[in-house]
């Protein structure tokens, strides 16, 4: 009781789930940012960022680092780094992305502008399999 | 609602700079700059000089305050540090170690 009065209070403007995360619109964050649950940034992070949760980077918020881990990586916004993410990675029509991504599928809107290399793992249907890199390249030109 | 929260799983290391609301209920450890309210939740850890427009502890916090308005300290908090500001409040309950500069 006294603790739940205590939460309410100390967030001066209602109850905070304390599992989400944001950086909200008006905020600089220069440094590392790491931990456990999804992260929303509307704001600026000029840093690292570690997370085991998703990751949605807004319309009009920046993330400048080296590295980018999360589950996955949503970008709406514009984003520096090297990404690496367990999930998939989206890219939507207003992202600016500048670095090499990584993840389970990548998905990239029409009108998002991207320079870097794509680096994803996936099986290419076999329409596909003649003119494509890596693995599949060796079977459709043998069936020929 | 907050701004700005840094969620109970999250660890910022660095500087914070906002002209809004903060909500720390993770780990913050570096320079937490904040135009309106800062509240650090009860489980949180600060480990920071904190510059705000007000503040509420709740939670743990080693570092220098300088509030505009107001510094609550409310039962459950541990704080190590210097405070400055016009109103200080430090409920039965709370752990305070510091000077208290209220500018008279």
């Amino acid at each position: 009781m006294a603790q739940a009065r205590t939460t309410t209070a100390a967030t001066t403007r209602g109850a905070v789930d304390a599992r989400e995360a944001r950086i909200g619109s008006g905020a600089r964050i220069r440094g590392r940012i790491q931990g456990e649950g999804d992260l929303v940034v509307e704001g600026h992070v000029e840093g690292d960022l570690a997370l085991r949760g998703d990751l949605t980077i807004a319309e009009g918020a920046s993330i400048a680092g080296d590295t980018v881990e999360a589950a996955s990586v949503t970008v709406a916004g514009s984003l520096d780094a090297e990404v690496t993410a367990t999930g998939p990675v989206r890219l939507a029509a207003s992202a600016r992305v500048r670095g090499n991504l990584r993840g389970s599928a990548v998905s990239i809107e029409d009108g998002a502008r991207f320079s870097g290399r794509l680096d994803c793992e996936f099986d290419l249907p076999p329409e596909l399999g003649g003119s494509s890199r890596g693995e599949a390249r060796g079977r459709p030109a043998a069936r020929r | 609602m907050a701004s700005t929260v840094i969620g109970a799983g999250i660890t910022v290391e660095g500087e914070i700079t906002t002209d809004e609301d903060v909500v720390v209920a993770g780990t913050v450890r570096g320079k937490l700059s904040a135009k309106e309210g800062v509240a650090i939740e009860h489980g949180a850890t600060v480990e920071a000089d904190v510059v705000s427009g007000s503040l509420v502890v709740a939670g743990s916090l080693t570092g220098n305050v300088t509030a505009i308005e107001r510094v609550d300290l409310q039962s459950g908090a541990r704080v190590v540090g210097n405070v400055k500001a016009a109103r200080v409040t430090i409920a039965d309950g709370a752990q305070f170690k510091g000077n208290v500069d209220m500018e008279v």
